[in-house]
């Protein structure tokens, strides 16, 4: 089920009606929960639950034999289990056939003659979200960082959730499973507010990436001729923009429906765009994920305690698996590839070159790093390699006679949207929605949710998925 | 934080200006309608799992869509037919679907639009994925999609403004067509798309007449006669007529064999369109071949007096009144011939 979706909102109500209504004591609005949470994910294709619950089953075992196994052998086999099971989910389902493509390409290239008719797999919906969001409640036991959930209906309800269950935030067991041991009901002022949150994710989707901007991209990357680097850059911007505003939307969508229901989810993105170099962007971009990345990837690798090389060597393994985690095609490998040199790059300056970061200069260097970004949303969005590279030849303005596919209008469209996308997040870079709004009156307020509310009833939309569903 | 008097005063507002757009739009004469999308197409497509040898399949482009009105063929044989024409689309990989995906052995007509049911096989091609479009949204659309569409029934047929259509008409008025129409330049020096209004209203069941105003509107109906010209000419690649013909008789002679009814019809066409047709795609080199392969039973307007004269008001389908007609004429004529012998009425 989608967000912005017309079933969604019946949905919401009917779940909202019920789990405020006093026909159930705390447990049986868990259990209403949880079963709500199997009609979001099954409305889609209702077999694939059957994923979910191996998921959940395996490692709520798991995480009760390692609550109580001493013996670091037997430890690291539960461990194991957990991430076999997970792991070889993802990697049958989302990694099949690009792991058979590339076997049978290798066989080809030493002369070995192999033809592999590709596997018809269907991608279960945010399999790699809660795949890790599972996993890091097993790694967290193994580590003795937290504590078993009380129940297992406290465990599936943490794996399952629908607010975020196929497109995150990722959230840790630590965060999310003891909200759910006691009784949650929203205040009144959480409920409004996680009303306007939900309006903002519906506005951010329907009305900036879907309806403003994913036509000029989808025109753009889907071009067959060399493009002008003005119509690259455009349609580079406007991903730019859509990605953001679709994934941020998203998440926004997921922490206000749970506030709605008095549950507190964390935030996924703080105003990226606004990022002063790759570090920075990386705490403001799917922070659930760069998060989860560093706890679980990063860190085990080495992180920084093991010297200068091995520290790089765990950054551009991470990115790698980070770009990978993405999507099962070498341009994510790539988009990875580019983060981890940034990220090292960076790095190796900051010991060289030290920037007093003031407005100007932290202004300038944010536009750096929005311009480097846009290198790697180019090889994020293109479905082959040979658009990704005409695509950043036309961006170097080295397509002098390129193809002019945009019309002005789309052009002035997409430069004026993401301007404002960037002094936004330039504004907003060291606060939060929550403090402006306490500092804004009602009536603005109100103006702005109303004017939100009304484009979003006159845009509609078709009920585009969203994009981050197919990762 | 006000957070209550934040929530009354967007609340008023939302509801205040939302009832302005509705009021607005329908004083420049929108009025509520469906959309003919792949939600609707799929729902018909599913009633004919449980089709009988009685039923009737309508397929074809948008002649049989337009020209073929579902209440007239109903008062005449006692069956409503299932309507699954669809425009701009060639008739075979629906045909396919059919043959091949059900066991439906009642009547099928297919309609015959030369331009498109002659123009491909190519899966990539506009005709054809089109077509192959519904059929795949069909097998594959979620139970999220089916509630999305009931859900959205309802406001389709009150409001005005809810406009979005798959087709993409000129006069559409949700936020993405308004803001398609605003146009500076031409700065791709491309030819541009002239302005394509909706000019049908169809129903729940997808019975659709013509719009009055593209009948008794002259300069509306050239409007659309502009389009067909920019379609029609635009178009460089030449029909494949061989290809497309051994592919549907081939379904063909399965439907036959199973104990299938096909009827195969040519509607009219008038002016450029008609002229164009009868030059390029003519009917002794592509209707009688297809007919002949084919053995289905065939109606080519022109060869009935009552038919022959009728006029297309943009050169391709029939006005509302005239689709009437030629349905009611249509089935008595198959009847006569004894082709529609399952009819309740017989």
């Amino acid at each position: 089920m989608l967000f912005n979706s017309l079933s969604f909102i019946v949905f919401l109500v009917i779940v909202l009606a019920l789990y405020y209504s006093k026909l159930f004591n705390w447990t049986n609005k868990k259990r209403m929960l949880l079963f709500a949470s199997y009609v979001f994910y099954g409305l889609w294709n209702p077999p694939l639950i059957l994923l979910l619950w191996i998921s959940t089953i395996v490692d709520w075992t798991t995480g009760n034999k390692l609550a109580v196994e001493e013996n670091q052998k037997k430890r690291k086999l539960w461990l194991l289990l957990s991430m076999v099971v997970n792991l070889g989910f993802l990697g049958f389902f989302k990694y099949g056939n690009f792991l058979l493509e590339n076997f049978t390409a290798l066989m080809n290239s030493i002369g070995v003659e192999y033809h592999a008719q590709p596997m018809d797999i269907i991608l279960p919906m945010g399999i790699s979200f809660y795949t890790f969001q599972t996993m890091s409640y097993t790694i967290d036991m193994y580590n003795k960082k937290i504590q078993p959930a009380k129940t297992f209906l406290d465990f599936a309800l943490y794996v399952t959730f629908f607010p975020q269950l196929v497109a995150g935030p990722i959230v840790r067991a630590g965060d999310l499973i003891t909200q759910f041991y006691e009784e949650k009901k929203a205040t009144v002022n959480q409920f409004i507010w996680g009303t306007f949150l939900l309006t903002i994710g519906l506005f951010q989707k329907v009305v900036l990436a879907d309806t403003l901007l994913s036509d000029t991209s989808d025109d753009v990357f889907g071009a067959k001729e060399v493009l002008s680097g003005l119509d690259a850059w455009t349609g580079t911007l406007a991903f730019s923009g859509q990605i953001f505003f679709d994934f941020a939307g998203y998440s926004t969508c997921a922490i206000g429906i749970a506030l709605m229901l008095g549950i507190i989810l964390p935030d996924n993105f703080r105003y990226p765009y606004a990022a002063i170099g790759f570090s920075d962007l990386w705490k403001r971009w799917h922070i659930s994920l760069s998060s989860w990345l560093r706890d679980y990837l990063y860190i085990p690798l080495g992180g920084n305690k093991h010297g200068l090389v091995r520290m790089y060597v765990a950054l551009m393994l991470t990115m790698l698996l980070g770009g990978l985690w993405h999507g099962a095609a070498w341009t994510f490998v790539i988009w990875g590839a580019l983060h981890g040199i940034y990220l090292v790059v960076e790095r190796l300056l900051k010991n060289k070159i030290h920037i007093k970061i003031n407005a100007f200069s932290g202004i300038l260097l944010a536009l750096l790093t929005y311009t480097l970004v846009n290198f790697t949303w180019v090889f994020f969005r293109a479905r082959e390699f040979s658009t990704a590279k005409n695509m950043i030849t036309s961006m170097l303005f080295m397509n002098g006679d390129g193809e002019k596919i945009l019309q002005s209008f789309d052009i002035i469209k997409v430069f004026v949207l993401i301007t404002i996308l960037f002094i936004c997040h330039w504004i907003m870079r060291n606060t939060s929605m929550e403090e402006v709004s306490k500092k804004t009156s009602p009536w603005v307020l109100g103006v702005v949710w109303a004017v939100m509310f009304f484009l979003i009833a006159i845009a509609q939309g078709s009920g585009e998925q969203f994009i981050y569903f197919q990762f | 934080m006000n957070l209550k008097q934040t929530l009354i005063i967007a609340l008023t507002l939302s509801v205040m200006s939302l009832v302005a757009w509705e009021l607005y739009w329908r004083s420049q004469g929108k009025i509520p309608d469906l959309d003919d999308d792949k939600n609707l197409w799929a729902v018909q497509r599913a009633k004919v799992k449980h089709a009988s040898q009685n039923d009737v399949v309508l397929l074809g482009s948008s002649r049989v869509l337009f020209d073929i009105q579902l209440n007239e063929w109903e008062k005449e044989t006692g069956i409503r037919p299932i309507q699954l024409a669809s425009a701009g689309t060639s008739p075979l990989p629906m045909f396919h679907d059919i043959v091949n995906n059900t066991d439906f052995k009642g009547t099928l007509l297919v309609g015959v639009t030369p331009g498109l049911f002659f123009s491909t096989t190519y899966p990539e091609a506009g005709p054809w994925k089109r077509a192959q479009n519904r059929v795949d949204y069909f097998e594959n659309r979620t139970y999220a999609q089916r509630l999305n569409h009931w859900f959205s029934l309802p406001l389709q047929k009150n409001f005005a403004f809810v406009s979005t259509s798959e087709e993409g008409w000129s006069d559409d008025i949700d936020l993405k067509s308004l803001l398609n129409n605003i146009s500076i330049n031409n700065r791709t020096g491309k030819p541009q798309y002239p302005p394509f209004e909706a000019f049908a209203y169809i129903e729940e069941d997808r019975n659709n007449p013509m719009s009055e105003k593209t009948a008794t509107d002259t300069a509306f109906a050239n409007s659309i006669k502009a389009a067909w010209k920019f379609v029609i000419l635009g178009n460089t690649n030449p029909p494949d007529r061989e290809g497309t013909t051994n592919f549907f008789v081939s379904d063909a002679k399965k439907f036959i064999a199973r104990g299938g009814n096909l009827i195969l019809l040519r509607c009219p066409s008038s002016g450029w369109i008609k002229g164009g047709e009868d030059k390029f795609l003519s009917r002794t080199e592509f209707w009688e071949p297809l007919v002949k392969a084919s053995n289905a039973k065939a109606y080519y307007y022109e060869d009935y007096e009552q038919l022959k004269d009728l006029t297309c008001p943009e050169w391709s389908h029939l006005s509302a009144p005239d689709a009437r007609y030629f349905t009611t004429e249509l089935v008595k004529i198959m009847k006569a011939d004894g082709v529609l012998s399952n009819s309740k009425t017989n």
